[in-house]
């Protein structure tokens, strides 16, 4: 902890070099004025997230759609492209081609802006997270934090949504959404303390490089016995923080008629849609960086041994490892979704403040023992 | 302390029955799918499955067992008799009113209207569901060149009779000629229409 603080007061902000910025003010003419350049490098870097997040996101949905299909003995997507890959891209034309309609008496400055504040917070998220060593948007010293509130900003988004629809369903869905997220808040940053404390460090970057051991065996989950359980609670945590079943009381279709999405279809509804996914990967990256290594694989380790840390080689690899490690926890929230049956509302809340906020702190506390008494030896 | 081992045992509930369930699903995941892909390969049909009409219209013999038997009147018949030789005109079986009962199949004395396997039956036109059996199991262009022959010879005929009277008369060959070529086109260009229309008529 007290490293984390030491960062925090000796963050300076614009510190640092910015590839795409450099580039950009090697490159260009004299008569360009000096304030275009990080504006057109920030343009840059927007356009490049959102291509990552939003192709992921396509991804994420078709994998959804088989993995349900499959666990229900069923194939899923098969009709466009192979085994139906091609799904999410007919289904964005489809989705874009639709009518874009917004109810008669519901809040039109509001209901308009709802989902676009959705999904530019979870984009604004993805800043602090760094795809591979050296390839990130913003090196934040408070990455993990800024991830969180980000993350949380779109609970804003949501309760407008559910008010401005003006339908009681919406509503409903906003309310549940708010009285979960608020619940749910505790525990996961409680539990994300574990890892915290032990790595020093909120910056992701930074807690990647860690963990970068051959086999994993520096990775943090095997760091003290109350890692697993902090796992375990950061995974309930962020399936009800996204709104996922079991815990997708705000747009549950059989009672609330999809809650505060029941007024929004088209282009709109999709970026509620895509939020979810994209916060879905978000999150199983922000575990992986904390729990699971973060860039570090075997193959990475192997790479960096035969051509040194900071080759390209490395950095793809390190890419493709972040990506593989974010696909095998949205997977692990797809199992989830198809096991469990939805709980109730009330269930939902004693889960968060009866028993996930408790053994989140246990957890906390015995780490912190655990690693003051066997850390030093 | 009940509630404190109530806690626990709580806690130990929820994970276990997450991770059965779990194992559970996972299992069914990696099975084979059991649906199939339905206009590609299908699912077995029964023999004894009721599905649309076929009729072997070589064995069948006119006799109307089948629409008499119908209890909604959907079959409708019609053929006309050469000697031992029957030519089809129209067989339709009305899928808007047919209930798939089977009690056409069962009067048939050549045993030759059969319910087949087939059940899917999309159209865009209503029309359409009045469903000509002889054009079913591709039985339709055998007959329709047939009545085709049939109709060219009679043609043929009647022209050779038309000419020999034409020659006979001499003076006034504009008449025959026309009547004639009415007759021809009578013939050749849509007999079963012409026919049908009648019969509905009547």
């Amino acid at each position: 902890m007290m490293l984390a603080l030491q960062s925090i007061n000796t963050y300076s902000p614009g510190s640092g070099s910015n590839f795409l910025r450099d580039q950009l003010s090697n490159l260009a003419p004299e008569w360009v004025p000096a304030w275009a350049i990080p504006l057109t490098a920030a343009g840059a870097a927007v356009g490049v997230a959102l291509a990552i997040v939003s192709v992921l996101a396509m991804f994420s949905t078709w994998l959804e759609r088989k993995v349900a299909g499959h666990m229900q003995c069923r194939y899923g997507p098969m009709r466009v492209g192979w085994h139906g890959w091609l799904q999410p891209i007919a289904d964005g034309v489809k989705l874009m081609l639709k009518e874009d309609m917004i109810p008669k008496g519901a809040d039109k400055i509001l209901f308009v802006i709802a989902p676009a504040l959705v999904l530019a917070a979870l984009l604004g998220a993805f800043a602090a997270l760094p795809m591979a060593p050296g390839f990130y948007f913003s090196d934040m010293n408070l990455g993990v934090f800024f991830i969180i509130s980000m993350s949380a900003l779109t609970t804003i988004g949501v309760v407008m949504a559910g008010w401005s629809s003006n339908s009681k369903w919406s509503l409903y869905g906003a309310m549940r959404e708010a009285a979960q997220v608020v619940a749910y808040e505790i525990p996961l940053g409680v539990s994300l303390l574990v890892p915290l404390m032990v790595a020093g460090t909120f910056n992701l970057n930074e807690a990647s490089a860690l963990q970068s051991g051959a086999l994993g065996m520096d990775w943090l989950i095997f760091h003290n016995p109350f890692m697993l359980p902090a796992f375990v609670l950061f995974f309930i945590a962020v399936l009800a923080e996204l709104k996922r079943a079991p815990f997708d009381l705000p747009e549950t279709e059989s009672e609330l008629v999809s809650g505060f999405l029941t007024e929004y279809s088209g282009i709109r509804w999709s970026f509620f849609f895509m939020e979810e996914y994209a916060a879905m990967f978000l999150f199983s990256l922000v575990g992986a960086f904390f729990f699971f290594g973060g860039f570090n694989s075997p193959v990475t380790w192997a790479a960096a041994e035969v051509f040194g840390g900071s080759h390209f080689i490395v950095q793809v690899l390190a890419f493709g490892t972040v990506v593989v490690k974010g696909f095998i926890g949205v997977f692990l929230m797809m199992w989830v979704r198809w096991t469990l049956p939805r709980v109730r509302i009330d269930q939902v809340m004693t889960m968060g403040y009866k028993y996930l906020t408790p053994i989140a702190l246990v957890c906390v506390l015995g780490a912190g023992f655990f690693e003051f008494l066997f850390a030093a030896m | 302390m009940v509630a404190v081992s109530k806690y626990f045992q709580n806690v130990w509930d929820a994970l276990k029955s997450t991770f059965v369930g779990m194992r559970i699903t996972g299992r069914y995941l990696l099975t084979k799918p059991i649906t199939v892909q339905y206009p590609q390969e299908r699912m077995p049909i029964p023999n004894r499955y009721r599905g649309i009409h076929y009729l072997e219209q070589e064995k069948c013999i006119d006799c109307l067992a089948c629409a008499r038997a119908c209890p909604i009147d959907c079959i409708e018949m019609d053929a006309v008799r050469h000697g031992k030789e029957l030519e089809w005109i129209s067989f339709t079986l009305d899928y808007q009113k047919c209930m798939f009962c089977e009690l056409c199949v069962y009067p048939c004395p050549k045993d030759c209207i059969h319910m087949g396997q087939e059940f899917a039956f999309v159209s865009f036109d209503r029309s359409e569901f009045k469903h000509d059996l002889l054009s079913y199991k591709g039985m339709a262009r055998e007959a329709k060149t047939r009545m085709i022959e049939a109709e060219k010879k009679k043609a043929a005929k009647e022209a050779a009779k038309a000419a020999k009277a034409a020659a006979v008369a001499e003076a006034e060959g504009a008449e025959p000629e026309a009547t004639e070529s009415e007759n021809s086109k009578n013939g050749d260009s849509k007999p079963k229409d012409s026919k049908n229309g009648e019969g509905e008529s009547a």
